[in-house]
């Protein structure tokens, strides 16, 4: 639908462009291929470094604002290793105390449970037997040798009977004639022949019956007889109930509230 | 068509050939080519409306290139680069859509 013009030439807007598509050497379509060439070439290139790039392709403010970005973002996240690296070590240090301050609860509680009668104990020690033929060995002869023990230095002690009951003796302990060749301990009634049952220093623990004028002498004077024997290993496993203090608390240390 | 040839040539050689952009170009580069294509409609325009003159064609291309390029870097230098090219950008794709309605009306009568 072109139309012709005057001079031979298109003059509506299609026509132009149709004869423009016409192959023709002339210097203005040459030169026009050569910057639509330049044209192309610089756009493929220009896509293609924006598609490889990130940081290559910007300009300096935009870098220069990118690096502050990351030098402040890394500031802030040492700041923040900081503190967490603080508070770790805290609770690592918090830990550690309290686990050994439980350590050292428990091991006191182990202590004090021994010498309470509330644990079960074991240890060198001896086993000092009286045999008592004639009944005449009372309340008072236990309580003396159970003394004569403590001072050596006895750390646990059990009395009994070779086959019978056997009572945890701590410091509360009451040791009652009950008439009749029996003595009551702490309410359980014991009949010769009475077994102690010691954990301490085997020699000292023997030594101290043995004195003269001693346990074994007054023993042998009444007619009984009393029979030391030194062990490696005394299990003492009778327990005794620890009573919760109705009256007493605990008072506050100095300078503890 | 030999133009159009040439675009179709250069187009095919940046995609195969991948060079690297110098890195003093890379600023103007983007710039360029915009301005470029700018020209390049106005040619279109102008040989749709019957007055297109290889010379003229030349020297607005060449000139748009120059000046986008030299707002450019006086953008970078006053250090509005970004705010500039934005501008020149705006610009030129203002003209570009203006062209393009010429050539629209021209083809399409509409």
């Amino acid at each position: 639908m072109s139309t012709q013009g005057a001079a031979g030439r298109p003059t509506s807007g299609r026509g132009r462009l149709l004869a423009a598509l016409r192959p023709r050497a002339s210097r203005g379509q040459l030169v026009a291929a050569v910057l639509c060439a330049l044209l192309g070439f610089a756009g493929a290139v220009q896509v293609r470094a924006t598609q490889d790039s990130d940081l290559s392709g910007l300009r300096q403010t935009d870098l220069v604002r990118i690096l502050d970005d990351v030098t402040e973002r890394t500031a802030r996240l040492q700041a923040e290793a900081r503190d967490l690296e603080e508070a770790r070590r805290q609770v690592t240090n918090d830990t550690n105390g309290s686990r050994a301050a439980i350590e050292e609860a428990r091991s006191r509680a182990r202590t004090l449970g021994i010498l309470a009668g509330t644990l079960p104990a074991t240890g060198p020690g001896i086993e000092f037997t009286i045999s008592d033929p004639d009944g005449e060995v009372t309340a008072d002869v236990l309580l003396d040798a159970l003394q004569e023990l403590r001072d050596a230095g006895a750390e646990a002690v059990e009395l009994g009977t070779p086959d019978g009951p056997r009572v945890r003796v701590v410091a509360s302990t009451a040791l009652v004639d009950a008439g009749d060749r029996a003595v009551e301990v702490d309410g359980r009634r014991l009949t010769a022949p009475y077994r102690y049952r010691v954990i301490g220093d085997p020699d000292t623990l023997s030594a101290a019956l043995d004195i003269p004028g001693g346990v074994l002498d007054v023993l042998s004077q009444n007619g009984s007889q009393g029979l030391v024997t030194q062990q490696d290993e005394v299990t003492i496993t009778s327990l005794r109930a620890a009573p919760e203090p109705e009256y007493a608390r605990p008072a506050p240390e100095d300078g503890d509230e | 068509m030999i133009a159009a040839l040439g675009l179709l040539l250069g187009i095919v050689a940046g995609l195969f050939l991948e060079p690297t952009v110098p890195v003093w170009l890379q600023p103007y580069l983007p710039i360029a080519v915009v301005a470029a294509l700018d020209a390049l409609f106005g040619g279109l325009r102008s040989l749709l409306d019957g007055i297109f003159d290889d010379k003229v064609f030349v020297v607005s291309f060449v000139a748009n290139v120059l000046v986008a390029a030299l707002i450019v870097f006086l953008g970078d230098q006053l250090g509005v680069g970004a705010q500039l090219s934005t501008g020149v950008v705006v610009v030129l794709g203002i003209r570009i859509f203006s062209n393009a309605a010429a050539i629209r009306r021209h083809l399409f009568r509409a």
